[in-house]
């Protein structure tokens, strides 16, 4: 079948990464070559995707070894069902490029709109790369491209604002970075090998395991520190609240779920390898993801910045993912697994609509925004879908989570985490309710909010494809559940492996 | 027996169709009003249609998708379904008419029909539920659409309102969400085809949280004291929203919810043996006695009406409390009884307030000489709520009051004497200020409400007597309310 070729798994690393390099040097005479050579790239990427995606729902996970080089020598790339994160990265990078066509030339200069996509493909290619690769010092470099273009894209306005957010974004990434270097390198101490497959086997006959805790706890915290944990996460608000909508959408949808899904990839080697014990870890982290919930909540209820109130929900929905995996129960994981796809959808759906709005009116504080969604009818109401689906009603696609992990928090007998997530949820629901409020029940305070309009079709089409989707892919919950439920099983399994 | 029928599915989907058109092309007031009557029209003849075979234990499912593994979105209409659906679509009609109506000079009118029928939409969709996790999909997502309704006005009284309204509401929800989560635990299932599925080995102390967290879920809605706050307040909102949100669909979808909780989660035998319920029934009678009182001291209308609510509602949440055929008789029958006689009352006290501008109970002396279509159809209501016999409320009363001597609880049957009494002395008073006081110094002129108001209250009074009168009558809704109870005492 044509979605066996095997050359898809590099392709989709190389389009991206090949292109993003190149940008600069098509698009020197016009910026309009920049977005179709970007726009043409992405297709390209989503297209390669796609055939991962089915040939893993078909046969289960598979891996490409370059150059004949078979693993643990060579460099493997490994695709199971959490890589297809990566389909999820070229999709909503497509519709964020999209969106940039008209975005872009209104938020940046026009000189630097070329590094911009170069620097949006290239923090794809890396997003990209991070959930297929099968080796452990590529995970360190393809995050490092993520971090390295994310702060360029933070700052890449040029206001100074945007580069003090930038700066503080790139402490903290780096700092992370190296806990994470760190980690990766005492586990290559104890196993002696930077292949994940390799290591899980050797580290299941490991006599020492203080070191190898060490290392967990070291990957972790760095992970924690990119997933914008609570109270990790100061970088986080200023810096997805100031770069451009369509890479916040980027890095509030796919970015901070690097550490999200490299604790997925973690907790899979140590579950099936059973070489350290986890539970005091997942304690700490229910009761974070916990934190999380509520005072992303709190932070959120106090701003005026639609945008800010966006970047600090991010913050809860990383909670109800971290206590997913805290509670380390069958449910409690498939929910939180799903969930770091669900949010991508949402978080840019919202971040892309609010960009709309912004772009059209030129306000983004509440208080001017008052009655836009009378003059912006059709971004409102994907704003609206979007909110509606991330504070959890059913049947959108954020209710799956709060229902999985309910059930999980019952299941893994621990019934007080379920009240906690499901009450804490509510506390979300209070800064939506204010912004809805706002767009369509308050006197307006600028009267021009009222007869904007909706944008044009290249930002109109990508939000509606995504709030489309966060009511589709909650109505059609069967389909994430069951595709990433085999993750699940495997590190559950009692035999490992 | 059950048959695949795709009508379950279509009566909630021809209101969420309804909903979709008037968005789109409800500017023309034309079909806003085609579409809203068309679709009202048209779901109260499909679920009409499926009377006949209900009445005969036939149950219709249909299973739209699979929402996650193995629950499935899907919709089932059992006879305590079929009942409430028949009800809602029954009053959705004529509440349309009476809407066009009076909200004529208000604004944002597209926004209030299309919520309107996503409303009803959900409550359909509540009705038919096949599980429970289909029924919370519904239950939140008319929380959610009921909240432009209530805030309609957009003053900040309105807003203040609408987050009361949300606040209690949401709470409430979550409190579902996770007593469902408990039952798929506990049970493995979900279905409300059965009559409990509660196995009776369980842990009793996470049966005892489960059933405090579905109770107190659906009770919020059923305005249950002391969770009743949001729903005087909510009376802000236009009268048909109250009419039929406040006083049908909304609390009535709580009132539903506590019956599928004691019926078709716990089950009859269960209850009976841990005997949850007598506290419930304790608190359901306080509410009685105490909404009441409530509504003695209250001179606005409209708020006097929504404490009458709250009463009134809890008569089914003890009916269901008792646990004998007769009680559970009462309740599901008060369903209807208690939806036909308030929705009177709103569309009196709307009326009123179009045609005079009268809102407090104090000033409407004489006003039944100006207005005594409008005021003979409330004192139909009046007479209703206070038990006279041939008039609905006597039904439930009559069948609460043998429900608490089979239940050997004799002492309930007092609370519906001292509940007739109180109901007497907070609305016979308005039916004598209307008719037997003029207003000093003014002559009175005879100016009823438009037809297109009065013609929907006039409908619904008469029903009020049709119910009183027919209960053994063979084919009318009182046969439907006996079936379910059959199925679930399994008699």
């Amino acid at each position: 079948m044509w979605w066996q070729w095997p050359h898809w798994l590099p392709l989709v690393v190389l389009v991206p990464l090949g292109a993003g390099v190149v940008t600069p040097a098509i698009s020197r005479k016009s910026t309009k070559a920049a977005w179709v050579w970007a726009a043409t790239a992405v297709a390209a990427t989503v297209g390669a995707s796609l055939p991962l995606v089915i040939r893993v729902a078909q046969e289960g996970p598979f891996s490409y070894t370059f150059g004949g080089w078979t693993p643990p020598y060579g460099i493997e790339f490994r695709f199971d069902e959490v890589s297809a994160f990566a389909f999820v990265v070229a999709f909503l990078g497509a519709l964020a490029i999209v969106f940039s066509l008209r975005y872009a030339p209104h938020a940046l200069d026009e000189a630097r709109i070329p590094y911009y996509y170069a620097l949006l493909l290239l923090n794809l290619a890396g997003l990209i790369g991070f959930s297929v690769t099968g080796d452990m010092f590529n995970l360190y470099v393809f995050m490092e491209i993520i971090s390295l273009s994310g702060y360029a894209l933070v700052a890449i306005s040029g206001e100074r604002i945007a580069e003090m957010a930038a700066f503080k974004y790139l402490v903290l990434g780096a700092v992370s970075s190296l806990f994470v270097l760190f980690g990766i390198g005492m586990l290559y101490g104890v196993t002696g090998t930077l292949n994940i497959a390799d290591a899980t086997q050797r580290l299941s006959v490991v006599a020492d395991t203080v070191p190898v805790a060490v290392a967990v706890g070291s990957i972790v915290l760095g992970f924690m520190v990119k997933a914008a944990l609570f109270p990790l996460h100061v970088w986080l608000p200023d810096a997805h609240a100031i770069a451009p909508s369509p890479v916040s959408a980027v890095l509030s949808g796919l970015v901070v779920k690097v550490g999200l899904v490299g604790m997925l990839r973690l907790y899979q080697v140590v579950y099936a390898s059973r070489a350290v014990d986890l539970v005091t870890l997942n304690r700490l982290l229910t009761w974070l993801g916990a934190a999380s919930i509520v005072m992303g909540a709190f932070f959120a209820m106090f701003q005026d910045d639609i945008k800010m109130m966006l970047a600090y929900s991010t913050i809860s929905n990383v909670g109800y993912i971290v206590m997913g995996f805290g509670l380390a129960s069958r449910y409690a994981l498939v929910g939180a697994a799903v969930h770091i796809f669900n949010h991508a959808l949402i978080k840019s759906a919202l971040f892309l609509s609010a960009g709309a709005i912004i772009y059209q009116t030129g306000y983004r504080r509440l208080s001017d925004l008052r009655g836009v969604g009378r003059g912006m009818p059709l971004t409102g109401a994907a704003l609206a879908v979007g909110a509606v689906s991330i504070v959890g009603i059913p049947p959108t696609a954020g209710f799956l989570c709060k229902w999985y992990i309910a059930l999980g928090a019952f299941e893994a007998k621990n019934a007080a985490f379920g009240f906690a997530l499901v009450f804490g949820a509510l506390f979300i629901f209070v800064y939506y309710i204010r912004m809805l409020n706002a767009f369509y029940f308050q006197e307006p305070v600028r009267a021009e909010v009222t007869h904007v309009g909706d944008p044009p079709l290249s930002m109109l089409v990508p939000m509606w494809v995504l709030a489309a989707l966060c009511l589709a892919m909650g109505l059609a919950g069967k389909v994430p559940l069951t595709f990433i439920e085999p993750v699940v099983t495997r590190m559950l399994a009692p035999t490992g492996g | 027996m059950e048959t695949a029928d795709v009508r379950v599915l279509l009566a909630p989907a021809i209101s969420f169709a309804c909903s979709g058109l008037v968005f789109l092309t409800g500017r023309s007031v034309f079909w806003r009003r085609f579409w809203s009557l068309g679709a009202a029209a048209l779901k109260f003849v499909v679920v009409l249609s499926m009377l006949p075979a209900a009445l005969t234990g036939k149950t219709f499912v249909w299973n739209l998708i699979e929402f996650t593994p193995g629950i499935g979105i899907t919709f089932r209409a059992d006879a305590l379904g079929m009942f409430f659906a028949l009800v809602s679509s029954a009053l959705w009609l004529i509440t349309t008419v009476y809407a066009i109506g009076y909200m004529e000079p208000e604004h944002a009118k597209v926004r209030f029909f299309g919520f309107f029928a996503l409303c009803v939409s959900t409550t359909v969709g509540v009705a038919f539920a096949e599980n429970l996790l289909t029924l919370f999909v519904f239950y939140e997502t008319l929380t959610i659409c009921t909240y432009p309704l209530v805030i309609h006005e957009e003053t900040p009284e309105a807003l203040r309102a609408g987050r009361k309204y949300l606040a209690y509401t949401l709470v409430g929800g979550a409190c579902i969400l996770l007593g469902s989560a408990l039952t798929y635990q506990i049970a493995g299932t979900l279905t409300l085809s059965r009559p409990g599925v509660l196995p009776a080995a369980a842990d009793p102390r996470s049966l005892a949280v489960l059933f405090v967290t579905l109770v107190a879920g659906f009770g919020v809605k059923a305005a249950v004291m002391p969770l009743h706050g949001w729903l005087p307040s909510a009376m802000v909102a236009p009268t048909p929203v109250s009419a039929l949100l406040h006083a049908v669909a909304v609390v009535k979808v709580g009132a539903f919810g506590v019956l599928r909780v004691v019926y078709n989660v716990f089950g009859i035998e269960l209850l009976k043996r841990l005997g949850y319920t007598v506290p419930l029934a304790y608190l359901a009678a306080f509410t009685i006695i105490a909404g009441s009182v409530a509504a003695m001291f209250q001179d606005n209308l409209k708020r006097r009406l929504a404490y009458s609510t709250v009463s009134q509602l809890s008569y089914i949440v003890l009916g269901a409390a008792l646990l004998t055929p007769a009680a559970a008789s009462a309740a599901v029958a008060h369903i209807a009884n208690q939806a036909f006689a308030k929705i009177t009352m709103f569309f009196a006290a709307g009326a009123i307030q179009r045609t005079t501008g009268k809102t407090q109970v104090h000033e409407l002396g004489g006003v039944g000489h100006q207005m005594p279509w409008t005021m003979a159809a409330f004192t139909v209501a009046s007479l209703s709520f206070v038990g006279v016999p041939l008039f609905a409320g006597f039904i439930t009363k009559w069948y609460l009051s043998v429900g608490a001597f089979e239940a050997g609880m004799w002492w309930f049957a007092l609370v519906m004497v001292a509940s007739s009494l109180l109901n007497a002395a907070y609305w016979l008073p308005i039916v004598y200020l209307a008719f037997f006081k003029g207003p000093e110094g003014q002559e009175v002129q005879r100016r009823e409400a438009k037809p297109v108001l009065l013609v929907p209250t006039i409908a619904c009074a008469a029903w009020v007597v049709v119910l009183g009168t027919t209960s053994d009558v063979p084919g009318m809704p009182f046969a439907l309310a006996r079936a379910a109870v059959e199925f679930v005492f399994k008699m």
